[in-house]
């Protein structure tokens, strides 16, 4: 038997895997395919204070090996989640990551706040979203501002904080020292790049937002060299993601230098694919005498 | 949701119907046991990962006898011409049956269902359905010329005592020359002077003529149904990425539609 319980900055998982924020709602709508039990943890989909109404569409494109997204942080707001999916999830018995999004480091703050009574086991704090014009990447982007709302979350809660980074910036590196150095127990990476698909026979832009977040296989590689630096900055575990379709995908996150992994886009292809991956992850251990599956993170030879 | 289900279809034929029109039938009996008309499928076209997304498309005929869906679909970019490679054999996932279809309530008596292009497929299972409940049904079809007319046959072959079939064609090719919406419009006029009004339009088509359809029904006051096309990435509500506005807020063309009330659109 293959040990594959990690601990991820105090949020203990029974496996390595979870969902990423966005791809999955709360798990509800998958509940014809997965158990949610079985997963390491289920991150949902990211929640402000009182619900936002979304962006325009279209919202998605297909791209070579990926896709754009400008879905724009559509929420019913946290008492929704608190009200409907976080008791769904916990009669289900699953681990509950909740993604924390706002508009203002308050907003943060006040979500947060609302959680707290609430059987949540860990927050992902969204400072990496492309799509919105206030929040989200708009503070991911600066060490300062990620400092200042990670600072103000970390106040207002003692369970695990992860925070969530965007890769569109110079020096990932710097943001995740930030955090770290904020108080944050883990950090997870990475959002989607920013990008563009244009149609030509018309002129105009496949997304009604012009510009959306790219996630799939195509970002892959760049998620990798991202979380292998991260994991050489900072000493908190590190949430790995990107392209991940398959176990062997969630290995090479971890060689990397990954304590656990989200599957996002992958979940659309495959409704079924965060469960595969877990089972993925345990048929390479056994297949390669790997004993625990920690000992996998960071273990690169290069 | 519930009670959706990921099948493995295999395709059992592949034809070109029409310009860059298919008809593709597959073997997936437990799809063909459970779709009801205007639902579809969430198909995985290529385990290529160029493709990362799968394709929702709506199904044209089902038969629970022998296991067999129909789908009729259009080339219109590189993964539905990667699907016309595709050889009996061949197979593909589906999640199925998704979404809210067409509406089969007793008290439709009188019904004008009208089809754009490949719209005319999404409603031959209405069409079946509502014939077999002895409901009177006036099928509008329209197309770019007689050659792209491809559910016609199947329509003219259902035979109902109680099912008339008229059709319109750009070129004028086959049928009135216009469009179908024109058709649409002289029968909402002619019931309603009758004696005998329509109680139930339903369309699927480029939105345009289904707003136009829409706009006539709503003048005639007669109750409209439409199947609205998104892009689409998870097809089970998860993604938001089909939403559509609506009196209501935004509501997820797979799982609370395809087919909503034309009432209840903001479009």
């Amino acid at each position: 038997m293959v040990n594959m319980s990690v601990n991820l900055g105090g949020l203990h998982m029974k496996n390595p895997v979870t969902t990423a924020s966005g791809t999955f709602a709360a798990g509800l709508e998958y509940s014809d395919f997965i158990d949610v039990a079985a997963l390491g943890a289920v991150t949902t989909k990211g929640v402000s204070l009182n619900g936002w109404e979304g962006n325009a569409s279209p919202r998605i494109a297909e791209t070579p090996s990926g896709m754009l997204n400008s879905i724009g942080l559509q929420n019913p707001g946290v008492n929704h989640l608190i009200q409907n999916e976080i008791p769904w999830l916990k009669a289900k018995g699953a681990s509950v990551i909740v993604n924390v999004s706002g508009h203002s480091i308050d907003e943060y703050v006040q979500v947060i706040e609302a959680l707290e009574p609430h059987p949540v086991d860990a927050y992902e704090v969204n400072v990496s979203c492309p799509n919105v014009d206030a929040g989200g990447m708009t503070m991911g982007c600066s060490p300062v501002s990620v400092g200042q709302v990670v600072q103000k979350c970390r106040c207002a809660t003692s369970r695990p904080l992860i925070v969530k980074l965007t890769p569109n910036v110079g020096d990932i590196t710097e943001i995740a020292k930030a955090a770290e150095a904020s108080g944050a127990n883990a950090i997870s990476l990475i959002n989607t790049l920013l990008g563009m698909a244009i149609d030509a026979r018309t002129r105009k832009p496949k997304l009604a937002r012009v510009v959306g977040g790219l996630s799939g296989p195509a970002v892959k590689p760049v998620a990798l060299r991202m979380v292998w630096e991260c994991s050489h900055a900072v000493s908190v575990p590190i949430l790995g993601m990107g392209g991940i379709c398959t176990g062997e995908d969630a290995v090479e996150f971890m060689l990397a230098g990954a304590t656990a992994v989200a599957v996002g886009t992958a979940n659309f292809t495959n409704p079924h694919a965060s469960a595969d991956v877990v089972d993925g992850i345990r048929h390479y251990c056994e297949m390669y005498g790997v004993k625990d599956v920690n000992e996998l993170i960071g273990a690169l030879e290069c | 949701m519930s009670g959706l289900f990921d099948e493995m279809g295999e395709v059992k034929q592949n034809l070109q119907v029409g310009p860059n029109l298919y008809l593709l039938s597959m073997l997936a009996p437990k799809t063909a046991s459970k779709i009801l008309p205007g639902q579809f499928v969430h198909m995985q076209i290529s385990t290529n990962p160029a493709h990362v997304l799968r394709r929702p498309f709506s199904i044209y005929a089902a038969n629970p006898e022998n296991g067999m869906i129909d789908i009729l679909y259009q080339v219109v970019g590189s993964g539905t011409r990667e699907m016309t490679f595709w050889q009996a054999g061949d197979k593909a996932p589906m999640i199925s049956p998704i979404g809210h279809g067409w509406t089969l309530s007793d008290d439709i008596h009188k019904a004008l269902l009208v089809g754009g292009g490949v719209g005319a497929a999404p409603l031959y299972m209405l069409c079946v359905a509502l014939c077999k409940s002895g409901v009177q049904v006036d099928v509008a079809l329209g197309a770019g010329s007689s050659n792209s007319l491809v559910c016609l046959d199947r329509y003219n072959e259902l035979a109902m005592p109680k099912l008339r079939v008229l059709c319109a064609t750009d070129d004028g090719s086959y049928g009135i020359s216009g469009f179908c919406t024109s058709i649409a419009q002289d029968a909402l006029q002619c019931a309603a002077d009758s004696d005998a009004p329509y109680d139930y339009v339903a369309t699927c088509g480029p939105e345009p003529m289904m707003k136009i359809v829409a706009n006539l029904a709503h003048t005639a006051n007669v109750r409209c149904e439409v199947s609205l096309e998104r892009r689409m990435a998870c097809g089970v509500g998860a993604c938001l990425s089909c939403v559509v506005d609506t009196k209501d807020g935004k509501k997820r063309a797979c799982v609370d539609g395809p087919v909503f009330d034309a009432q209840e659109l903001l479009w």
